[in-house]
């Protein structure tokens, strides 16, 4: 018994010496680090016979352009031995989770929010911006947005995403020269004011017995509504969006901007509720059964292409209908408030709305073997000819000022109600992520109240409006902190 | 193993000391050989691995990373995972000793008793017959002590770390003790959701499973008489529904329920207004929607079951009862609904868990929303969806695991007092 | 009187017959058409079905592979599926028969184990299964979705174990009076009597891998290597028909596995078996 009780207590004692000292770390030193050495992976030395994988979103893959640049990129730089390929991932993408482990991209193309919620975890590269042939051309307010609460930047503007009116210029009313264009500038009115929107909206619906609508949009969507509060005095997080204790929906006079959603619902019918509208605007913009929307310049091609086919189906030729489309469908610049916030008030002061917007640019995932060829990339993707091929094939409005005025129209007057300050840029701190839920639940509660009968109408007062901003805040501080 | 240990002569010390020793000098080869193998692989295992993985899992990482310097560091969750990996491969090593052990001292029994101990190959031929049931088992249990019991452990865990929230790689995480829990027990509004929650969960577990079980029993007996011609092509039917997989299926109903929606298109043509089905003020009309839905998902395999126990079932009994003059509901009754039962109690209780569960269904019909009065929940979410909002929309993963485990309680002992009493489990042998 | 009684319930029969294969068939039906349907939106629909019926999106669905490889993620799909339903309905079978069939010290406590397991909200483990698999470096695997499907299949054996239990045990004592072995048992005389529950087994784990969305999207992030279930969900939102007839493609094998299959399941072999 003796014998093998202390057998057995060797063998677990050895064990767990073993597991002991085996256990140990092999070094425990930490490393200090200061400011200086955070750009010193950039050496300007490019890495040989490497193959860069390239994250770019859906429609520069769809449009083609992104083949195009790939293409252009391998042939100046094959004497390096560099290659960029498609990453041949979602354009959603998780680097916190693919990174660490090895799949996720070098270069990732994504909006502001999304690169700078990696900043904390340091999953994404400082970039030495200085050296890129981009830098003195793009404005403060771009770089801004890259922008880290340490002072770096962490990635490289491309386009501005803000939300821009779509209308058909071949649905207007005929004699809006004469009727709709007050100040007599050459705009239509229901371009220039929501009053005037709202005013014809109504009339094209009365007009048709609700079979055509003027202005279309699914009011719930936290990107797109949100801009109603921000004209009136609302914003997301204090301090430049950089203090999530400060939740600021019902700042100001925000209620307003609540109260222009109940009455922009009422021109609508259900549909605004959910994220119908979303879907069909393409189609029923096109159908005529829409005059106009509102949504980002990145999606100019999708109304093309279903213009073209509902002109073709009314007998254009395949020619005539691509004509036809770029004539009719205009982009102009979000229309202006009214200071009283009440749509029927066609006396009150305007004031500019401000939109909830982003910029989207490149940046450097940390886990890439190869920072000054990803490098290289970025910078060749956001040279002069790049930026200007990416705007004709997809439309979007470049960041870059040297393009933007080469572009005009519509890409000038972005940047200048992004410098204007009219262009909320989303926050890029982590807990964005938490507002749209909360904040969602109100706006589809307030435009639904137009639907309601009236005994259970939830949103007729300001007041009413008021609590339902408070509410709205406090889940998101709840959602934020109560458990952080 | 105390006998043996009381018992035990100088083979089994030796064996205790080193696997195999023992058996090796009982003249047992290739069994010896085996142990002694086993030992040291698992000594070289610990050594290069293990060792390392214990006590990250102690520690949960030492130094912080920083990719954009490329500063290697710790991992704290995968040091928690890969150190519930060595944990496992010790609790299995220290049960290949104590076999070793026990088999060692058997030998010593036997040849004091004057028999002659089996051959290491009779041993081996023993596991296609007498040990059957351990060579069946073996593949079974590695897979999902693997898959399903250490990340199912990994998160009971998680719920005593501070993982979540900002706390998540490469910042390291730490051990907390009962935090997680405490800090549920102390917040004001987390009760009250929970409860109205668990509340609505309960009838919705109770409820689709009745609807589901019943439903495809149904359709399995409608289809099981002899009156019905051409069954392959009514059979066909539910198998549409099923072979469509359900995500998809539940995108499309969400559609056809939405304000654009085909059925709204209707009632509008119809010259009414129409129905927000599923939106934010749909209470129990999004549930009971969500509740057939359920049900037109799952009954089609519930179908295909009962259909196969069906067929299981011996016709000589209810053939005898209708010679007796029995009705078609008395034969239900009396003999068809006992023989499925027995069979499908379990299933029934696996069920019932599996809608308690639920995640897609109200995650793809009525997502997005928290209505007033709940934490952070819309008023159709079930306690998953609760969860999932907790932990994946907001990151609380300590948070959410301390949830977990107590949901997890409160369903465990609920079936498992079922399952228990069931006569399924207490009279397994009854219908052989 | 007996025969219109008969006749009545004939009729009410056929009629429920009606009614629950129009309930089921109804969506599907709305779901082929829609992937017919000549436009690309949702929304070229009148009332419930589409205005115009073509082949477009079947023909994109397999034409156009630039970013949205169809017949690739069908093939992977189904690669996935196949192995998963044979080594998944193996595991099953065995455990379930020898639960049923075998008595030993661990069994009732492997029982409740089991029961309790299936209990825990498994999205939350899934952070744990997608860093094993990192550790094991099997994401972007196909083997690695084959490997948790088969591994987690047996935590479902208790349909299998209901099935077994209601086999006679006395057919087995025949045989092993006449001297067979536990594995010859199970080989030759369980197994052909249990063909319908092997085969419910076989179409359900098929089907389980065939069509779930949450672990392919966890552990394959190549857009070539994508399931039917995760590339069909990363399409765009106005694709609507090509996501219809990617839908209804999907359903294809297996109601060609339920048509190959459906008499073995129903029928089984039941007419021959020993009776309790």
């Amino acid at each position: 018994m003796v014998k093998i009780i202390s057998a057995i207590t060797v063998h677990l004692l050895a064990l767990i010496l073993l597991l002991y000292w085996f256990g140990k770390p092999a070094q425990t030193a930490q490393e200090d680090f200061g400011f200086e050495p955070i750009l010193t992976k950039f050496t300007g030395e490019l890495e040989a016979n490497v193959t860069l994988r390239v994250l770019e979103n859906d429609t520069a893959i769809k449009q083609g352009f992104f083949e195009e640049l790939l293409q252009a990129f391998n042939e100046e730089y094959a004497e390096y031995g560099i290659v960029a390929v498609d990453a041949n991932m979602d354009q959603y993408l998780d680097l916190e989770n693919d990174g660490p482990y090895g799949f996720g991209p070098d270069v990732l193309y994504q909006a502001n929010d999304q690169i700078m919620k990696y900043t904390d975890g340091q999953h994404i590269q400082p970039l030495p911006i200085r050296e890129l042939n981009c830098y003195p051309y793009l404005d403060e307010n771009a770089w801004q947005a890259y922008t880290g609460t340490d002072g770096q930047i962490y990635g490289i503007p491309v386009n501005i995403q803000a939300p821009v009116l779509y209308y058909r210029k071949d649905l207007l009313p005929a004699n809006w020269e004469t009727e709709w264009d007050k100040n007599n500038n050459g705009i239509p009115d229901m371009i220039e004011n929501w009053t005037d929107m709202y005013a014809y909206s109504m009339q094209i619906r009365e007009e048709s017995l609700g079979s055509r609508y003027g202005y279309m949009k699914s009011l719930w969507d936290v990107y797109f509504a949100s801009g109603y509060l921000f004209s009136y005095g609302g914003y997301v997080f204090g301090d430049n969006g950089n203090d999530a204790q400060d939740i600021g929906f019902a700042a100001g006079e925000s209620y307003k901007g609540l109260h222009v959603l109940r009455q922009l619902a009422s021109i609508m019918n259900e549909d605004c509720i959910d994220d119908t509208i979303t879907k069909i605007q393409y189609a029923k913009l096109a159908s005529g059964e829409f005059f106009a929307s509102m949504t980002t310049p990145d999606v100019y091609t999708l109304y093309i292409n279903e213009l073209v086919l509902s002109y073709q189906a009314e007998g254009l030729s395949a020619g005539e209908a691509m004509e036809a489309a770029y004539e009719n469908l205009i982009t102009a610049p979000v229309p202006y408030l009214p200071a009283s916030g009440d749509l029927t008030d066609q006396n009150s002061e305007t004031i500019p709305t401000i939109m909830m917007g982003g910029v989207n640019g490149y940046a450097i995932s940390a886990y890439t073997k190869a920072p000054n060829a990803a490098l290289a990339f970025a910078d060749f993707a956001t040279s002069y000819e790049m930026i200007k091929r990416r705007h004709e094939l997809l439309g979007i409005v470049p960041a870059r000022m040297d393009n933007a005025s080469d572009a005009g129209g519509l890409t000038d007057i972005v940047n200048a109600n992004l410098s204007e300050g009219n262009i909320y840029i989303m926050p890029s701190i982590r807990a964005v992520a938490q507002i749209w839920t909360p904040v969602g639940t109100l706006f589809a509660d307030v435009v639904k109240d137009p639907f309601r009968s009236l005994a259970e109408q939830k949103f007729i007062s300001d007041e009413q409006l008021i609590e339902g901003l408070l509410r709205a805040s406090t889940q998101v501080y709840d959602a934020i902190w109560t458990l952080q | 193993m105390l006998e043996a240990i009381k018992k035990g002569g100088i083979q089994v010390a030796l064996s205790a000391l080193f696997m195999g020793l023992g058996q090796l000098c009982q003249r047992q080869v290739g069994k010896g050989l085996t142990y002694l193998f086993l030992h040291i692989s698992a000594l070289w295992f610990f050594l290069r691995y293990g060792a390392v993985m214990l006590r990250g899992f102690i520690t949960l990482g030492e130094r912080r990373a920083n990719p954009t310097l490329n500063i290697e560091g710790d991992n704290s969750v995968v040091m928690l995972i890969m150190g519930l990996f060595a944990i496992i491969v010790l609790i299995g090593y220290l049960l290949l000793y104590a076999a070793n052990i026990k088999d060692a001292y058997n030998t010593q029994t036997l040849i004091a008793a004057g028999k002659k101990p089996l051959r290491f190959s009779a041993e081996l031929k023993s596991l296609a017959d007498k040990n059957f049931y351990r060579s069946a088992l073996f593949l079974p249990i590695l897979g999902v002590c693997v898959f399903s019991v250490i990340p199912i452990v990994f998160m009971i865990l998680v719920a005593f770390t501070d993982f979540g929230g900002n706390t998540v790689p490469p910042e390291l995480v730490s051990w907390t003790g009962m935090d997680s829990f405490f800090r549920i027990l102390t917040l004001q509004q987390f009760a009250p959701t929970f409860f109205m929650i668990l509340n609505w969960n309960v009838i919705w577990a109770v409820c689709a499973t009745a609807l589901n079980y019943f439903g495809g029993l149904g359709l399995a007996l409608l289809l099981n008489k002899k009156c019905v011609k051409g069954k392959l092509i009514w059979r066909a039917f539910p198998i549409l529904a099923f072979a469509i997989p359900g995500f998809i299926n539940l995108l499309a109903f969400k559609f056809m329920f939405s304000y654009g929606g085909p059925l709204n298109q209707m009632i509008i043509n119809a010259g009414y207004s129409p129905i927000g089905f599923l939106d934010l003020d749909a209470k129990w009309m999004a549930r009971i929607i969500g509740l057939l839905i359920n049900a037109w998902l799952a009954i089609p395999s519930s179908m295909l079951l009962a259909a196969g126990i069906l067929s299981n079932m011996s016709k000589d009994f209810s053939e005898a009862a209708k010679i007796d003059g029995a009705s078609a509901f008395q034969i239900f009754r009396a003999i068809t609904l006992p023989f499925v039962l027995f069979a499908t109690v379990p299933v029934l209780i696996s069920q019932f868990i599996m809608n308690f569960n639920n995640f897609g269904i109200f995650f793809f019909l009525r997502g997005g929303l928290y209505i007033d009065g709940y934490f952070l929940a819309s008023d159709t979410d079930l306690l998953i969806n609760w969860l999932y909002n907790l932990t994946i929309d907001n990151n609380y993963y300590s948070i959410g695991a301390a949830v977990s485990v107590v949901i997890f309680i409160i369903t465990s002992i609920i079936s498992l007092t079922v399952y228990v009493l069931s006569p399924s489990y207490r009279q397994e042998d009854q219908f052989k | 009187m007996r025969k219109t009684k008969n006749l009545f319930d004939i009729a009410w029969t056929y009629f429920l017959l009606c009614l629950a294969g129009f309930i089921f068939a109804f969506p599907c039906l709305w779901l082929i058409m829609a992937s017919f349907s000549a436009g690309g939106s949702i929304y070229s629909f009148d009332g419930f079905f589409p205005s115009q019926l073509g082949f477009n999106s079947f023909a994109l669905l397999f034409n156009d592979t630039v970013m949205y490889n169809y017949p690739k993620w069908f093939a992977n799909t189904l690669f996935i599926a196949s192995f998963s339903m044979i080594i998944g309905t193996i595991l099953v079978i065995l455990t379930a028969y020898v639960m049923s069939r075998y008595r030993f010290k661990s069994r009732k406590a492997i029982m409740k184990t089991t029961l309790v397991l299936g209990m825990f909200p498994s999205f939350m483990s899934m952070i744990a299964v997608y860093i094993l698999m990192t550790q094991f470096n099997l994401i972007n695997n196909h083997w690695g979705l084959i490997l948790i499907y088969s591994a987690g299949a047996p935590m479902g054996y208790l349909v299998q174990k209901g099935f077994f239990d209601t086999i006679p045990i006395s057919v087995d004592e025949a045989a092993r009076i006449d001297g067979a072995t536990s594995l010859m048992i199970f080989l030759k005389i369980s197994l052909p009597l249990s063909l319908p529950m092997i085969v419910y087994t076989a179409l359900t784990s098929f089907t389980w891998a065939w069509s779930d969305f949450i672990l392919p999207k966890l552990l394959l992030k190549q857009r070539d290597s994508y399931t039917v279930a995760v590339g069909l969900m990363s399409l765009g939102e106005t694709e609507f028909a090509r996501f219809a007839a990617g839908s209804v493609f999907i359903a294809v094998p297996i109601v060609l596995l339920y048509f190959c299959l459906i008499r073995l399941l129903v029928e089984g072999v039941s007419a021959g078996a020993v009776k309790g």
